[in-house]
């Protein structure tokens, strides 16, 4: 049997789910022994193939137009989506945003923040994606798995991708979703 | 009795208990949100949700009262999914982002619902709709984006608190908590008991002292009681490494069933007094560290000479914040070691000295208790007001009050409760006894009383009038009040025993007896702090003065001086204060003795109930702090002393005010 192939990318988050998949630490070697980690955003390969993977990892929520792509693309080339972590499942933190209009929270960001000038600006250009609401990956498109946390705890992770890997869908019941109680400490 | 049958089992249940009540028993366990077993059923939430054989749709457990051969089944695919959605609802509703919530991790109930139901995510996202925060008040935060409008609140301020402060406005997504009619709550009518943010399921109620600072995964919690007045509440002290974080009532709790006051909830925390670190000693007129053996060889020292004087030795006083073994070994070394005639506890004013005494006079407790209180119909206060201090008997009268009990107010000066009352009787200053007797003849006039009255019931009602100012048509109607009750309950404070003298009291155990109609007592007074009535067991219940002592031993403890104390004490001509903080009587004290304060001591405590009750200590000591009974120990074998452990004993010596309650 082929191993199955995954793929990740992160969007509107703050990186520490994918930290925290680097703290299953030296189980990481088992990891690649029973996956094919196609891409990721710490690999060289930032995309995933276009002839698909097995499994699409998403972290973060939606936030602009840029995650709309990113995560239409992972939807569309790999069978089973994880949302891994509170921002991919409900919007996270960065949803805190969704109480106050865009314009008001671009202007806090690139005008009002202490360490601006008087020169700050709202970056306005043809290229740059368009921000949006924040939005859980599930909002955008179908999600198959949801990982919820703020990180998911390493050991979770490693769970959830080690059933995958082995062709199984992990159960996340009970403990496994109290993230910040009885599992860490 | 009915017979029901959940989940495929016979039971049998009391009639009129409801299905959750009937589960509960049988050790079902179905999920609730906004029901609590301190408040009456409300069915807001319907997570309780289950099948009932007959019935077209799901019930809410929480309101369904049992019917006889019912039968229902609690967990069904079609309860779970309704659980679910009725989750994703709540959820949908309101700001339940977990990561940034301070009760998440443990503490939400809403939160643990969601995990017991296996939600992995949200069905339906939030409408990101932002509501109002109330940080208004000194010790709480209203947070209304984390609210499900359970109510428990509104119920536990309402049903448990008597205070009414806290309802609901609009509608709908726009129901809003307010207090009183939308006052920001710091400008309310709250009495900041904190009863709403120990009852609130999620982050919507919220203590500012706690906040962030560990939720109940990672705490440590000790049962033990507050100090904080003679009533002994069970509470639950919550700490971190050695910090204190916050106070709740114990639901448990025997005196007070979860509910407590400000000073047991939120005044520790303001606690800024400076600690006492190490013994001192006075030397070139100031104050130097020493060690413990120094300054106990000095206290050892001066004191010698005092053993044996009566009148000319050592005066001493003890909190009755001090634990009943501290006061037991306090007693024997200054009054059965030196015997001095001055050897007391600071009271200043307390009722409990003088109903101690007539205790002793009558040879038989007369006092009830607050269960009794809770079961009146008609609650008359004299000299006493439950708003200020002693508030958690205050919130039962509140709480039986809105139920329709009775309430009369007997206090010449202006006291909070007269707004509540239904009879206030404002007599002239001193006239207590005159009204006294004046609503006892109110009675027999009223025919409220068989037989014959002792005295001459128009005469004493005249005076009555007449000392008091107040009308002899508002005397009847308060005593008809009163003779139509069935359980009429006496609560009297400091008011009705001023200047030791007993005779207003009295003549109210002759008024009391009058309205008993089943020979359980019903008359209580509030005593003084915590360890009022041990004190006064051990017969030190004296008013302190120096009369020409020599040495002043003052063990404070915790407490904090009045000013009259310090007056007292300057005219001593060497003092030795035991005490946990620094104050104006350590500034003034020759040698200082550094202790534990009440939340690092053991130790047992009387209420005002007379029910014994021990303290557990929820912080440890700093290393050169000694308990209370330590330094009394070290300091008897300096003088030569032994001390007795029986303290137990001890404490039978007198006669009880109140009925033991065990």
């Amino acid at each position: 049997m082929p191993k199955p192939k995954v793929a990740t990318d992160w969007m509107c988050g703050c990186a520490g789910c994918h930290m925290s998949l680097l703290d299953i630490d030296e189980r990481i070697l088992k990891l690649i022994e029973l996956v094919d980690l196609r891409s990721s955003p710490i690999t060289d390969l930032k995309v995933p193939d276009e002839c698909g993977v097995d499994v699409g990892v998403l972290e973060g929520g939606i936030n602009n137009t840029a995650n709309e792509h990113q995560a239409k693309l992972m939807r569309s080339r790999c069978k089973i989506l994880v949302s891994l972590g509170d921002c991919a499942v409900f919007g996270g933190v960065p949803a805190m945003r969704n109480y106050f209009t865009l314009e008001e929270a671009l202007r806090r960001a690139y005008i009002e923040t202490e360490s601006t000038d008087s020169e700050g600006q709202i970056p306005s250009h043809p290229d740059i994606m368009e921000p949006t609401l924040v939005r859980a990956v599930h909002e955008l498109v179908p999600v198959d798995i949801f990982i919820p946390g703020c990180p998911p705890d390493a050991d979770i992770i490693f769970y959830a991708l080690a059933e995958l890997a082995q062709g199984r869908i992990p159960d996340l019941t009970g403990d496994m979703l109290s993230w910040g109680t009885s599992t860490k400490s | 009795m009915v017979n029901i049958t959940i989940d495929g089992k016979q039971y049998e249940v009391k009639e009129g208990s409801t299905v959750l009540n009937a589960a509960q028993e049988a050790g079902i366990d179905i999920p609730t949100l906004c029901d609590h077993p301190s408040l009456t059923p409300y069915g807001g939430c319907r997570l309780c949700v289950v099948e009932v054989d007959g019935m077209r749709t799901l019930q809410p457990s929480c309101t369904l009262p049992v019917g006889n051969n019912m039968v229902v089944r609690t967990n069904t695919e079609k309860t779970k999914a309704a659980r679910k959605f009725i989750l994703t609802l709540l959820f949908s509703e309101r700001n339940h982002l977990c990561s940034f919530c301070v009760v998440s991790g443990g503490d939400c109930e809403l939160q643990n619902s969601a995990y017991a139901e296996g939600m992995s995510h949200w069905p339906i996202q939030p409408t990101w709709q932002k509501y109002g925060v109330d940080s208004s008040h000194e010790f709480m935060v209203l947070e209304h984006n984390r609210c499900i409008l359970c109510r428990r609140c509104v119920r536990a301020c309402g049903e448990l608190v008597g205070n009414f402060t806290l309802g609901f406005e609009e509608r709908g997504s726009r129901s809003s908590l307010i207090a009183d009619l939308g006052t920001p709550l710091g400008e309310s009518s709250c009495v900041s008991c904190g009863t709403c943010v120990q009852i609130c399921p999620t982050g919507a109620i919220i203590d500012r002292w706690s906040a962030y600072r560990g939720n109940v995964e990672n705490i440590d919690k000790t049962l033990t009681i507050c100090l904080g007045c003679s009533v002994g509440c069970g509470i639950d002290v919550f700490t971190k490494d050695n910090n204190l974080l916050r106070i709740e009532g114990n639901w448990d709790g025997p005196v007070n069933h979860g509910v407590i006051c400000k000073v047991g909830r939120f005044h520790p925390m303001k606690e800024d007094r400076q600690r006492i670190l190490t013994p001192m000693i006075r030397k070139n007129g100031a104050l130097k560290a020493a060690t413990w053996d120094e300054a106990l060889d000095a206290a050892a020292h001066t004191l010698k000479p005092a053993v044996g004087q009566a009148n000319s030795g050592v005066a001493a006083l003890a909190s009755t914040r001090l634990s009943a073994e501290a006061l037991s070994a306090f007693k024997q070394i200054f009054a059965d070691g030196f015997h001095s005639n001055m050897v007391t506890s600071i009271e200043e004013g307390a009722p409990t000295a003088i109903t101690a005494q007539l205790a002793d006079e009558l040879k038989t407790s007369f006092e009830g208790n607050l269960e009794g209180l809770l079961g009146s119909d008609c609650v008359v206060a004299l000299g006493i007001n439950l708003i200020d201090s002693h508030e958690v008997p205050g919130f039962f009268v509140k709480r039986i009050h809105a139920e329709g009990t009775k309430l009369v107010t007997i206090d010449p000066s202006s006291n909070p409760m007269d707004v509540l009352s239904d009879h206030v009787l404002k007599g002239r200053k001193g006239s207590d006894l005159d009204l006294i007797e004046g609503l006892h003849a109110a009675l027999y006039k009223k025919n409220f009383v068989e037989g014959a009255a002792p005295f001459d019931v128009e005469k004493i009602l005249a005076k009555a009038v007449i000392a008091t100012g107040i009308s002899e048509k508002d005397i009847l109607a308060a005593a008809a009040t009163i003779g139509q009750s069935k359980k009429a309950y006496f609560v009297y404070g400091k008011g009705i025993t001023r200047n030791n003298d007993n005779r207003a009291l009295k003549a109210l155990l002759d008024l009391a007896s009058s309205t008993n109609q089943d020979d359980s007592r019903n008359v209580l007074s509030v005593k003084g702090q915590a360890n009022s009535v041990a004190a006064s067991r051990l017969s030190l219940d004296k008013t302190f003065e120096m009369n020409g002592h020599k040495v002043a031993f003052i063990a404070i403890g915790d407490d904090e001086p009045s000013e009259r104390l310090i007056e007292k004490v300057e005219k001593s001509p060497f003092t030795i204060v035991q005490s946990s903080y620094i104050s104006k009587l350590t500034a003034k004290a020759d040698i200082v003795f550094p202790v534990e304060n009440w939340l690092e001591s053991d130790g047992h405590y009387m209420n005002l109930e007379g029910r014994l009750q021990k303290a557990n200590k929820s912080l440890q000591v700093e290393e050169n702090i000694k308990s209370n009974v330590e330094v009394f120990k070290e300091l008897a074998d300096r003088v030569g002393l032994n001390l007795a452990e029986n303290w137990e004993v001890e404490l039978t010596k007198r006669t009880p005010i109140s009925c033991e309650i065990k």
